[in-house]
């Protein structure tokens, strides 16, 4: 009986596994680098913008496997702006940030109208800003830099999207690191057997007292470690910030909210969500602006992470978001899918690529790895699922 | 009268994108003082964009079987070609090469179709993860430089080099001196011409047997107009070098996939599975096969637009393909395949990769920085669609 249960709940967190079990593998490839300190920095640095582009890419995906194609163009366009408008124009910061944001939503409100209302299928709506908007974003860069890329942005830009919160020296252990990862362990298993109570007052069917034991320890014991390691590399990177906040307010929206809900509806069957009264239009049109926003937040994490704006910024990030969700177990045709899920998709993937570049494997070899592991990873997931029914 | 306005507006929803077609080439033809249209240049748009008809066409089976892309064939055709490129030059015969080649494209094609047809794996991880890998194989194959390739034989039957035309034979055997016109383009082109209309004649004729009432003067507008455009092609063509070698093998290529999707089993099935996959299921048909033929079908064609793309360049870099996937799916959009699946037509999507070529090349001639000729494609794309979408909303 127990054995049932374990092997079913293996099977239910297929991805999760897989993700372990790829970290193994890399540990013991790279002799334990992936698991230095610095390595979880670099992690959390490398893979931020996955992360954010990720819960906007869920929102439209839910609606039926729509998909932004033009996010990661959009990045390279938008830095081009902030570039624009900090470095050469010499605006505040404030106000920059401000008129940044405001292009995406301008620009998310008339992607959202065009697929909810014109009904334009976002495939191609997407396509278009994806081609004209990296051209544009170049011809930008280089009409105002000889050298293609402005830079470098105003330090209290770069304070508010990269850099450490509290730093101190790398070795030392960062105390408020370390006191914000104990008060986020004990959160979550607080949250996991309120729950459980709630569950079992109202008479639904809920976890196990070794099931909650377990989901909690496992959640606890992950961010213990993350924010051990990380109070050891010199401090909370300020981008983990963003990324933690965007990632707890889109897992709120979906599970806990009404227009959350309708998210899921629409994608499952968007002729019966229409006729119970759900406003689909607007759905379709939140999903796109939506997006924007966050590409707009993810341009300027992108934008202070490499102090510089370019014109290779953002280049394949609709990939990067896409597989992430993809690999999380968000439904190609819509209607499933989880924060908590592209959450492991996207990690799994930053530990891949993160892995691969620490065993300096050529550049080649690890597209073609990376190829491999992203199908594998997929037919697991799919295999498991599969017996399970 | 009211019929005739009914018919008349009929007429325009129904070739949005063809009228798009002229007035585009009208606008570009004016800006540039009428030299897109010199023999030369269009003899460029066709060398230049054969790929592109070659990977649209096996998309847009990929796009009917339910909006399913293949974001490899960029890669693939860099690998295919990478390939094929280092076995000539390790002198390898040039026929075992294209073989070596096309069947790269084949079972890379079949290797995806099979995780997409029997594990239901999407087929955007499936294809994305070929995107990575390939493009990947295809630098080591390389080993990260540009391999050319100097097999004239080679280069001439796929559209490379400067002698990349079907030698003028009927001159030759009739023994005339002049070089211009190409004769046996010539020829080529009323032979279409005839063909096309006895085959019009045919429909028209099995239409009435079956008691199919379709207006007679449509078709022969539509006849007329298409024969006019292939002979007006011909006489450009030949008044240059002659028929390029790319477009036999576009032709072909087109020819078959319109014979596919209209006349074939097969081809019904791809716009069934699109449509209602559970109801073709259901009606038997093995809906597993049809993915699996159209997933092996676009491999198959990205190895042979791999072979035009490195005969067009006489070699291969390691960066040659990239983006190939999107003016393949950008043709098939404009062209009308929905995004959904279930519907789209060859003829369709001709005129979509026609219509983007058209807007590259006159660009180009125009002296548009490149940055900007992407905007401009963008904003094309998506004016184009919204007209369609609209128009068709219209008719509604």
């Amino acid at each position: 009986m127990d054995k049932k249960v374990l092997v079913s709940t293996l099977k239910k967190n297929a991805m999760l596994v897989v993700l372990v079990l790829v970290y193994i593998f890399f540990m013991i490839l790279t002799g334990g680098g992936i698991f230095k300190p610095s390595s979880f920095a670099a992690l959390i640095n490398q893979n931020a913008y996955v992360y954010i582009l990720g819960c906007g890419m869920l929102m439209c995906m839910l609606t039926g496997g729509n998909i932004d194609l033009s996010c990661g163009a959009f990045v390279c366009l938008l830095g081009a702006f902030g570039g624009v408008m900090m470095v050469i124009q010499g605006w505040g910061t404030g106000v920059s940030i401000l008129l940044v944001l405001l292009i995406g939503i301008a620009y998310g409100c008339g992607l959202g109208a065009l697929v909810a209302y014109v009904r334009v299928p976002p495939w191609i709506a997407t396509l278009a800003g994806y081609l004209a908007f990296r051209g544009l974003g170049t011809a930008i860069l280089r009409e105002n830099s000889s050298t293609g890329s402005i830079g470098p942005f105003p330090q209290d830009f770069l304070d508010i999207f990269s850099g450490k919160i509290f730093k101190t020296a790398e070795g030392e252990l960062n105390l408020p690191c370390l006191i914000v990862g104990i008060v986020a362990a004990a959160l979550v298993v607080l949250l996991v057997f309120r729950t459980r109570a709630v569950r079992l007052k109202k008479g639904y069917e809920a976890d196990s007292m070794g099931a909650a034991a377990a989901k909690s320890g496992i959640g606890a014991a992950a961010i213990l470690l993350v924010m051990i390691k990380l109070a050891f590399s010199g401090g909370i990177p300020t981008v983990l910030l963003w990324v933690a906040g965007i990632v707890l307010l889109y897992s709120f929206i979906t599970s806990k909210t009404t227009i959350g809900r309708h998210f899921y509806v629409v994608g499952g069957n968007i002729e019966a969500a229409r006729l119970s009264g759900v406003n689909t239009k607007k759905i379709m049109f939140l999903a796109y602006l939506n997006m924007a926003i966050l590409t707009s937040i993810s341009a300027m994490t992108v934008m202070a992470r490499f102090t510089s704006a370019n014109a290779n910024a953002g280049k394949n990030f609709e990939m990067d978001a896409i597989s992430a969700c993809v690999v999380g177990g968000v439904s190609a045709s819509g209607g499933a899918g989880s924060v908590l899920g592209m959450v492991i998709g996207a990690t799994l993937i930053g530990v891949i690529n993160l892995g691969m570049s620490q065993i300096s494997l050529d550049a080649n070899y690890q597209r073609v790895v990376k190829g491999f592991v992203l199908l594998a990873a997929v037919v697991f997931d799919i295999l498991s699922k599969k017996k399970q029914k | 009268m009211e019929q005739k306005k009914l018919n008349l507006s009929g007429f325009f929803q129904k070739y949005t994108m063809v009228i798009a077609l002229v007035v585009v080439v009208a606008f570009f033809a004016i800006q540039t003082g009428g030299k897109t249209l010199f023999p030369g240049n269009i003899n460029n748009l066709i060398n230049q964009n054969g790929y592109v008809f070659v990977l649209a066409a096996g998309m847009l089976l990929c796009i009917l079987t339910g909006g399913n892309i293949d974001l490899s064939v960029g890669s693939v055709v860099c690998f295919a070609a990478a390939v094929g490129a280092v076995l000539m030059k390790s002198g390898t015969n040039m026929w075992i090469a294209v073989f070596a080649m096309l069947a790269i494209g084949l079972a890379v094609g079949t290797f995806q179709g099979f995780w997409i047809a029997k594990l239901h794996v999407p087929a955007f991880i499936a294809t994305l993860s070929g995107m990575y890998a390939f493009r990947g194989l295809s630098n080591v194959v390389l080993g990260g430089y540009m391999v050319p390739i100097t097999d004239e034989g080679f280069l001439q039957l796929f559209g490379g080099g400067a002698k990349c035309y079907v030698p003028d034979f009927i001159r030759t055997m009739l023994g005339i001196e002049a070089t211009k016109p190409n004769i046996t383009c010539l020829t080529f082109g009323i032979l279409a011409v005839v063909i096309y209309v006895l085959m019009t004649l045919r429909k028209i004729h099995i239409q009435k047997k079956l008691n199919i009432h379709q207006s007679i003067v449509g078709t022969v507008i539509t006849t007329a107009l298409i024969s006019a455009v292939i002979i007006w092609l011909t006489f450009k063509l030949a008044s240059h070098k002659g028929l390029p070698t790319v477009l036999i093998w576009i032709c072909l290529v087109l020819g078959i996939y319109q014979y596919i999707t209209t006349k074939t089993a097969m081809g019904r099935h791809l716009y069934a599975v699109g449509g209602n996959e559970k109801a073709t299921a259901l009606s038997g048909v093995k809906t597993r096969n049809v993915y699996w033929f159209a997933y092996a079908s676009i491999g198959l064609m990205a190895g042979l637009a791999g072979i035009l793309t490195a005969a067009r360049a006489k070699g291969i870099d390691p960066t040659y393909g990239e983006g190939y996937e999107m003016d393949a799916i950008a043709s098939c959009f404009i062209g009308g395949a929905s995004a959904y699946g279930g519907t789209g037509k060859v003829s369709g999507m001709i005129i979509g990769a026609v219509l983007m070529g058209v807007i590259n090349q006159g660009m180009g001639i125009m002296g548009v920085d490149s940055n900007y000729q992407k905007v401009v494609k963008g904003i094309v794309l998506l004016v184009a669609v919204i007209f369609d979408v609209l128009s068709k909303r219209q008719k509604r």
